[in-house]
Formats: C-alpha cells, structure tokens, sequence
C-alpha cells in the first residue's frame, strides 16, 4: 500500500491512505430512498383518510388504527424474533398493514377483531410465505376477508357522525344504529339517498377509512408526486369501473349519475391507490399494471352487479394478485431494440 | 424539449469541478505505463530496463495484426523496470516504470501528415491514429483506428458523445470550453477519414455555456450540427445517446454501426486532431480529481502513466481517511485496491471517497417487488427477476429474460429501494451465460 501522500502543510494531523481500501462493484452511490422512507410516504398519504374516519366514527376509530398496528408490528417482530431471522419492522411495511386493516372495517367491530386481523395477515400471508416482498396475496385485504368470517359485524356500518366513543372492549350491538351504506342502495339497484358532494367529501356509512374520497385523492396525489406509486394501477382500475358501469348502469344505460355513485361508494378509492399499488402483489411493468388494474376493475365490477356482497374491491384486488406472475411474464416491456414483447 | 430515451435515472450531478480550468500536472518523477490501456491484445515491450526513452517514443507494439494500440512514453528518461502487475481495470500485464530525467526530450519519430485534409487519403489517416496510440478516451477504451475501419461504408452519421451523464466527471466540459477549435478540427479529420454526412456533438443541457460555444463554431460548416440532450443518466451510453439523437435503436446484439451511426469521445477527437496536425501520439490525458477526501479538486492534465496517488498529492492530498477510489464515474467506475494504480488512457477521473459518501450495505437486501428497476432500466428489460435468475443461477430464465441485453449502467442498484445491489447479480449471470456457452461451443467441436 502506498502511504506515501503527503496533505499540505496547514494540515497538523496529517492523513494517509488506510492499509485497506474498500473494493466492491459499482455504482458507489446510492439514492436516499429505503423500503422505510417509502413505507412512511404511505403513511403519511394515508393520515388525511384516518383523521377523517375519527372524526366522523369517534374516537373507537382511532382505537382500532392504533391497536391494529401494534398487534401487526408486534406479530412481525416475535415471529422473527422466534424463527430467528432479522427483525425488520423499521422498514414500516408492518404498520402499513395494520393501518389499512383498520382502515377496512366499520368502527362497530369489536376491538379484538382486527388485532386478529392483523396477526393472521402478518403471520399467515406474509411471514410463512417469506416476509416482505414474498408474500403473492395482499395481506390486509386478505385478513378482510378472513374477518368477513364474522360476517355480522362486519357489514354492520353506522352513518357517518355517528360517533362511537367508547374505548370498551365490549360494544353491545344494541348501541350500535346500523346504517345502509350507499352501495348497499346501489345494490337494490336505487340511487343512494345521499348527494354526491356528501360521498365525495366522506359523509357516507362505510369502513372507517374509506369514506371519503376527496381525502384519499389527496393521499393518492402524495404518492404520486412522490412517486412512492405510479397512475397506471388506480387510472386503468378506475377507468375499467367508471367505463363499465357507465355503459351497464344498474337502471338501463349510459348514467352518469349512477357512474359516479359507483366510484365514490365503498372501497374503490382506497383499493384502487392504495392496495392494488401494494408493491409485492402487483406487476412491475407499465403495461402489466394497466392489464391488472383492468382486470381489477372488471371483476369488482362484476361481484358488484352479480354477486350476493354489495362490494367487489377487496375479492377483485386478491383474484388478481394471483396473476401477478403470469402478467409479469407476459407483459415484459418491449426490450430496447428488440423486436416485440419481451424478445 | 431536449431530446433524451425512455427509462434512466437522476443523479446528483456533483460536477464541483465545472469551473476548474485545466490545469497541466507537473512532471511525475516516475510513470508507470501498463501495456493494454485498450481493449485487445497487449503490446509488447519494445524497450528493456536500462534504455533511454523520448516523449512520444514507441515502447510497445500489438503483435502484427492483432487488434490493439501502440503504447508511447509519456516522459524522457531512463527505463527502470519491466514487470507484470495488475490494471486498473483487473487485468495482469506488463507494465514499464520509467524514470523521469525532467529534460522533456521529444522523439523525432513522430511526424505529422503534411497534407491538406482534402488530400489525405481515409487509409492515411487511420494508419496516423493507429500509430498515435489512440483508443476511446470516454471509459470503454476501444481501439479508436478499428472503430473507424468497421464505421467505413456503414456509418453515415458521426456522434461526438460530450454528454458527460456521470456525476463528477466534467473533463469533456472542460475541454469544450478551453480546446473548442481541437474538438471541431477532430471531428473534421474524422469526418474526412469516414466519408460520414453528418455530425452531431451531443452536449447534456446542463453544460448550457459549452452548448453556446461549440454552436458558434459548428455554425461555420454545414456538416457539424450541436445537439443539447437531456441531463439524465446514463444519456452518455451509446445505444441511448443515439435513440435520442436519430429515433434509431440498436438491435440487440448488433453495433451502432448497423444503424449508421458511429460514436467518438470529444477528447479522442481533440487527440486525433492533435496526432493529424503535429504527428504526436496520445500521451497525456485529462482527470478530474475529486470527492468528498480531496483537499482541492481539480481538472489536470496528465502523463500517462502517472500514479493516482502524485494525483492525490497534487491536488493537496487528503482531508478525511478514504474508504474508496475510484477510477472512472461513481455510478460504473472501477474501485481501486491500491493508490499506485497508473492513469491510463481511459482514466476520466480519480475519485476518493470517505465512509460518508459511500453507497451503505444493506444487510438483509429483500426485494419489494417495487418495479423501480424496471422503469429506469434503460435497455427496457425486467432487472430484479434477472436478479433473482441469477440468485437461482437459473441461466435460462435469465437469457430469457434479457440478461444479455444489460449495459450494466447500475440504475437498477442506484434506485433499489430495498438495497439490492441487482447490477452486480446480473453481471454475475452474464458472465455465466457466456461461460456455459463456450463450454458447449467447446463440446461440440469435441
């Protein structure tokens, strides 16, 4: 090793070459972006929705946020801590899941409930199938649906403003005024009786953060702009659903009015942005996305107009997440200076 | 809009030395001069320990034939040793030490064409850039004579590639800005010796003042036009400098030469001016010198042969402890286990880095399926599944896959979120593909 450089004379300590230098491949440099920063730009772009969703459910809202998380975090760490692998909920992906858990049921469900939620979708479809980047089904959307077991509860929506403060565990569901959601109108083929300025700015029955839609756009264009996610997911899902219940409205065709309910009811918002965008479980591609949001979109389409369940999100999201694979095989992007797909 | 290609990356530029005229480094007291600073065989000594040697004197030749440059001596003084070591680039070949008696002899050997460019026939002038040692001054160090003979009848369209999209690096700035008239000469030499239509010098927008200048100079032929390309990387990579200049991309596995275009450095271009015009071979270069260890970056201009740490001293040695060297650009320059490493010909830069600039290592890298190496990806191909090939060592998936398409530009790595370091996985598959090809190429001929 060479030590002979000399710094210059103002210099008192003067600095030489270490015995070893650090030989790795390039690049040397790296962008300051991390699995955690981007975990936390979703977090901070689902704040407005939660807030909202306290605001007008109560305070028990915020219990379920809250406990959501901790059991999901939780759950992450002693599974790893007992299978003695790294603990890796500082990258945040974790509390992700239990917000959005929280975020997917009414605020009537007993406490207990989404804990559970959140344990089974850590432990279950994220942990046993390999951890963070491994699992092929969106794990809060499947504990969704693993908690639609408990079916009751769980389709028992109060309005929006009626507000549940109680922190108990126990919540009788004589205090509880159960409400019907515009979708479930919508599923009698009526229009729903509140306006649409209502649903846009989230005074409707719902889960607690999905309700309003102006909220989570403004969440969406967050992520966006910082370009945590990119348009083609939520544009062609929303796209496929405003197109297809534009020209098959539920009262004969080509409604506007019957359109726009369809987008702001239930969990299309929230699905579209911010769990079909779920990085594990959708394509990498420009055009794999816009296939999968497509197919998203048809299917919530038909759950909603066939199916005996009013919503069709959550079912459309986890159908397509199984074809991740097969879209990401087939929709490889055209290779510079190839020929076509993938060659 | 400045033209640009679909995919790439940003990154802090860093160019701290855009300002910094070039500066000639004092003579070293010794070089060390390495015989394969280019792509090909080695040369082989033409000298032995003990000879007197001239700037500009011939002291290796490629064997008859090969594909290769000559290498010259960068200084005038006594050879004192001739030695196997290794390259800055990881090769073993042989180098010779010569010490610097400081009296700047020059050969008498070298003459230039004494010809006008009018009457100096395309074999001419490429047996003169042959003879000048010149090869591709910008990183990849290609034989700057064969390209031009394979360009012949092919290319119609030269590009002079200035876009400098590595961060740090301004030595084609700089050398915009103070030798304008070579660059242009080069390009006219260049021109004449193809038989091109057309030249275009491709200059990132973030080089605005350099883009003035050479427009005023490429206003006097018709043939030479300057193009501003968009500061992005890697917009310096052949296949996408050319997409973004002509629309035109490269087939995979062909060369830009079969879509018409050929691509030179502006210092090739200023050296085969400077070998046209005086008859001297290539023997000094410019090196930007910077980093986060470097008392005072600079720009100089350096005999080649000089070790990278007279470099260091030059520029006022160190003012914290480096982690890393590197020669080259951060994002695909070549880390160095040692500060005597000579520069070489294709030495843009020397950068010294403490721990704090460094690119940390993820412990546990776990892809997040996040995509990002898809879209920036620059060849359009799906980086971290190649990746994952790769960790499988499943050569067909990833051949399937496009592996063998990669430039190895490193966006993927830059902008993995989760740390993954994909480039290097892919460079590892590459390099098995290649090798299980030859042994079944091998076994058939068996």
């Amino acid at each position: 090793m060479d030590n002979k450089i000399n710094s210059s004379p103002v210099e008192k300590e003067k600095i030489t070459m270490p015995e070893m230098l650090t030989v790795s491949p390039s690049p040397h440099v790296k962008s300051p972006e991390t699995t955690t920063t981007l975990m936390v730009d979703v977090l901070i772009a689902l704040s407005p929705a939660i807030i909202w969703g306290v605001v007008v459910f109560g305070w028990r809202a915020a219990m379920h946020v809250l406990l959501s998380v901790a059991a999901a975090v939780g759950a992450e760490a002693l599974y790893e801590k007992l299978m003695k692998k790294p603990i890796t909920v500082r990258d945040c992906s974790a509390a992700v899941t239990g917000v959005l858990i929280a975020m997917n049921v009414p605020v009537s469900v007993p406490l207990w409930m989404p804990v559970v939620g959140s344990v089974f979708a850590i432990v279950v479809v994220k942990q046993l199938f390999g951890g963070i980047g491994k699992n092929f089904v969106n794990p809060a959307l499947s504990a969704r649906v693993f908690m639609l077991s408990w079916a009751g509860d769980m389709t028992r929506f109060t309005a929006a403003g009626d507000r549940i403060n109680s922190l108990l565990p126990a919540l009788g569901e004589a205090d509880v005024v159960s409400s019907a959601t515009p979708l479930a109108a919508l599923k009698t083929g009526a229009l729903p009786s509140e306006s649409f300025l209502d649903m846009f700015l989230g005074r409707q029955g719902g889960c607690i953060g999905e309700v309003s839609a102006v909220l989570l756009l403004v969440g969406a264009v967050y992520l966006l702009i910082r370009k945590v996610i990119t348009w083609h997911i939520p544009v062609a899902y929303i796209g496929t659903v405003a197109v297809l219940t534009f020209i098959f409205s539920r009262n004969g065709m080509f409604s506007w009015e019957f359109m726009l309910y369809e987008l702001l009811a239930g969990g299309l918002m929230l699905g579209a942005f911010f769990m079909a965008t779920d990085y594990s479980t959708s394509p990498v591609s420009p055009k794999g996305r816009i296939i999968y949001g497509i197919g998203c979109g048809a299917i919530t389409v038909l759950i909603r107009f066939f199916g005996t369940y009013p919503e069709g999100v959550s079912f459309s999201i986890l159908i397509m997440n199984l074809l991740v694979w097969y879209i990401d095989k087939f929709a490889k992007p055209r290779r510079f200076g190839g020929k076509t797909s993938g060659k | 809009m400045a033209l640009t290609f679909r995919g790439g990356i940003h990154v802090e530029e860093n160019k701290n030395t855009s300002r910094m005229r070039i500066e000639p480094m004092s003579d070293p007291d010794v070089v060390s001069i390495p015989m394969a600073q280019h792509i090909g065989a080695p040369a082989q000594p033409l000298v032995k320990k003990g000879d007197r040697v001239l700037i500009g004197q011939k002291i290796g030749e490629v064997p008859e034939g090969a594909l290769g440059c000559p290498v010259h001596s960068s200084v005038s003084g006594i050879v004192t040793d001739i030695s196997k070591k290794i390259t800055p680039s990881g090769a073993k070949v042989e180098y010779i030490t010569i010490e610097n008696d400081h009296k700047n002899e020059r050969t008498e050997d070298n003459k230039p064409i004494g010809k006008k460019l009018s009457e100096a026939t395309p074999e001419e002038i490429i047996e003169l850039v042959r003879e000048a040692g010149i090869s591709g001054m910008g990183g990849a160090a290609f034989p700057t004579y064969a390209k031009m003979k394979s360009a012949i009848g092919k290319a119609d369209t030269l590009i002079v590639n200035c876009a400098e999209c590595e961060p740090f690096i301004t030595v084609n700035h700089r050398l915009l800005l103070e030798k304008p008239t070579d660059v242009i000469n080069g390009v006219k030499v260049m021109i004449r010796a193809l038989g091109v239509k057309q030249a275009f010098i491709a200059v990132e927008d973030n080089k605005q003042d350099a883009v003035k200048l050479m427009e005023k100079y490429a206003e006097k032929t018709s043939m030479i036009s300057v193009k501003v390309v968009k500061t992005k990387y890697p917009q310096g990579d052949e296949r996408q400098l050319i997409y973004a200049l002509t629309r035109k991309e490269v087939p995979v596995g062909k060369l830009p030469a079969d879509v018409g275009c050929v691509i030179f450095n502006p210092e090739t271009c200023a050296a085969v001016y400077n070998a046209y015009s005086t008859g001297h071979p290539l023997r000094a270069r410019i090196v930007t010198v910077d980093g986060d260890c470097i008392r005072r970056p600079k720009n100089l201009l350096v005999p080649l042969g000089t070790s990278i740490s007279d470099l260091i001293s030059y520029c006022g040695g160190l003012v914290k402890t480096p982690k890393k060297i590197v020669i080259g650009g951060p994002m695909m320059g070549v880390a160095q286990w040692d500060a005597s490493m000579p520069v070489t010909k294709s030495t843009s830069a020397v950068l010294v880095f403490s721990e704090k600039f460094d690119r940390k290592k993820v412990e546990h890298p776990e892809c997040i399926h996040c995509g990002r190496c898809v879209n920036n990806c620059p060849m359009h191909i799906m980086p971290m599944y190649i990746a994952q090939f790769s960790m499988k060592n499943d050569l067909a998936s990833a051949e399937e896959y496009g592996a063998m398409c990669c430039v190895e530009c490193g966006s993927c790595s830059y902008n993995c979120p989760a740390g993954v370091d994909i480039v290097q996985h892919i460079r590892v598959v590459k390099a098995a593909i290649k090798n299980e090809k030859s042994r079944l190429a091998a076994q058939e001929k068996k």
